[in-house]
């Protein structure tokens, strides 16, 4: 199993470890509604050294990814980032990826649902090994996430860091080593991604997380952040992206370059995509305090099973459980009742996504 | 089905095919609308969409529908889903059709 090098940070900080597919990751610090709550009103600092984290370089890694994943890889303008998926040869997703064009090297992050060894295969069979420099065994990876979290950004990295766009790279640096900085982040709030360097990592760790606590933050897991993906209408591959896979029904189609003639697994999307979609996945809502809409839990229609839940949080900022429900295209619309669990289950809405209006849309960063 | 949720569909389907493909033409879209599900996030992050587009947007919606979004109600442009709902509920609010 992959440890994450800030493991004994975490464990002193109370951490509680899960096992994702083969890499260990923080499940939570013991509250979630905290957790959640720490993004959407300060801010958040959590370990992602999850992903899978390579650099390429410029030539040929623009050919390779772009052989390899479903959006335009060379349309990536300089300092920008692509938000795309990669898919096997079945067109069933293996990762959620973020591809930057940083300088002179392409940076991949993927956010996989594969043993690092299945992933690393699928990046084989594209010709990758003489490409890729896995990073992930000397970087760490740290998500900074919240309403406030640009002030601590700009504290550390200086001011022009709040002038970056949504998806952009830029490289900075802390105690003298390069630190690659990604304006992203999946929780609707403000969010970074800081690509750090082992030996500086539990420095800037710290750092950060005595700064997130001055503004009433606090350390976050991963549950955190699967609540906040699904409150936010992110996808996440981890909840609903793994048990669908086909990244048709899961409206993903805006990640893929339908115009390129070969990616990873293109053959099988577009022969789904002309056959046209059967299902596709809707938002769900349930009244406060109710406790069937569980993901796996089946949803009924006129007393028929029509589809079934396949992620579920409780959404702390609306005081009620969430989903998504897999359901035939011509029930898939918001405004209508089901059933869920049995026939004469609990009622729940379908609701247009997303249901919350963050906070962070109410900075205007450029104003700063 | 019951013909309430016939109707809730009809009603809701028109309102997003007519708001697709206008989106669609107007910002060039390289999609068809059974490509652009409901809850794709507009601005940011999925269909990436900017503070011109945004414009493009509101554009849109006044000139399929005749309804105004207020500069101080941005969070209408969540999703496809939020605007549809915004142009339904002003609908009912100008006495039930478009």
């Amino acid at each position: 199993m992959r440890i994450s090098p800030l493991k004994d940070q975490l464990a002193a900080a109370g951490a509680v470890f899960r096992e994702r597919h083969g890499v260990e990751v923080v499940s939570h610090f013991g509250n979630l509604q905290t957790e959640c709550g720490a993004v959407r009103d300060a801010a958040a600092l959590a370990d992602f050294s999850f992903v899978r984290l390579f650099t390429l370089p410029e030539t040929p890694g623009i050919d390779f990814l772009d052989a390899l994943l479903a959006g335009n890889v060379p349309k990536i303008r300089f300092g920008r980032v692509l938000h795309t998926f990669l898919a096997d040869k079945n067109g069933q997703l293996a990762a959620d990826c973020f591809v930057a064009n940083n300088d002179q090297e392409f940076i991949f992050l993927g956010e996989s649902i594969l043993p690092d060894a299945e992933l690393d295969a699928l990046l084989a069979t594209n010709g990758g090994e003489p490409a890729l420099k896995d990073l992930s065994a000397d970087h760490v990876v740290l998500s900074l996430d919240g309403f406030k979290s640009w002030e601590i950004v700009k504290k550390i990295f200086g001011a022009d860091v709040i002038g970056l766009p949504y998806l952009s790279i830029e490289n900075y640096q802390f105690a003298g080593e390069p630190v690659r900085f990604i304006r992203a982040g999946k929780t609707s709030e403000f969010g970074y991604l800081l690509i750090v360097p082992v030996k500086i990592a539990a420095q800037l760790f710290a750092t950060l997380k005595a700064e997130v606590e001055e503004r009433g933050g606090r350390l976050v897991g991963a549950d955190a952040h699967d609540a906040l993906r699904l409150e936010g209408r992110f996808f996440n591959i981890f909840r609903e992206g793994e048990r669908v896979r086909d990244p048709l029904p899961l409206g993903l189609q805006w990640m893929i370059d339908l115009e390129k003639e070969n990616f990873s697994g293109s053959a099988a999307i577009k022969e789904r995509r002309v056959a046209g979609l059967k299902q596709k996945i809707i938002g769900l809502a349930a009244d406060a305090g109710g406790t069937t809409l569980k993901t796996g839990a089946k949803i009924f229609h006129e007393g028929q099973a029509v589809g079934e839940v396949v992620t579920d949080c409780v959404s702390y900022v609306l005081n009620q459980p969430l989903a998504l429900g897999l359901l035939p295209l011509e029930l898939a619309f918001s405004g209508l009742t089901f059933r869920v669990g049995s026939p004469e289950g609990a009622v729940v809405r379908s609701i247009s996504m997303p249901p919350i209006m963050p906070k962070s849309l109410t900075v205007k960063l450029d104003e700063m | 089905m019951p013909a309430t949720i016939h109707q809730t569909i009809a009603r809701r389907r028109q309102v997003i095919d007519t708001f697709k493909q206008e989106l669609i033409r107007r910002l060039n879209l390289p999609y068809v609308p059974e490509d652009l599900h409901e809850d794709v996030s507009l601005l940011g992050s999925g269909l990436g969409l900017d503070s011109l587009d945004a414009l493009e947007i509101v554009l849109c919606v006044e000139t399929c529908f005749k309804i105004k979004i207020p500069d101080e109600n941005i969070s209408v442009l969540r999703s496809i889903n939020t605007v549809v709902d915004f142009v339904i509920e002003q609908q009912d609010a100008k006495g039930g059709q478009p």
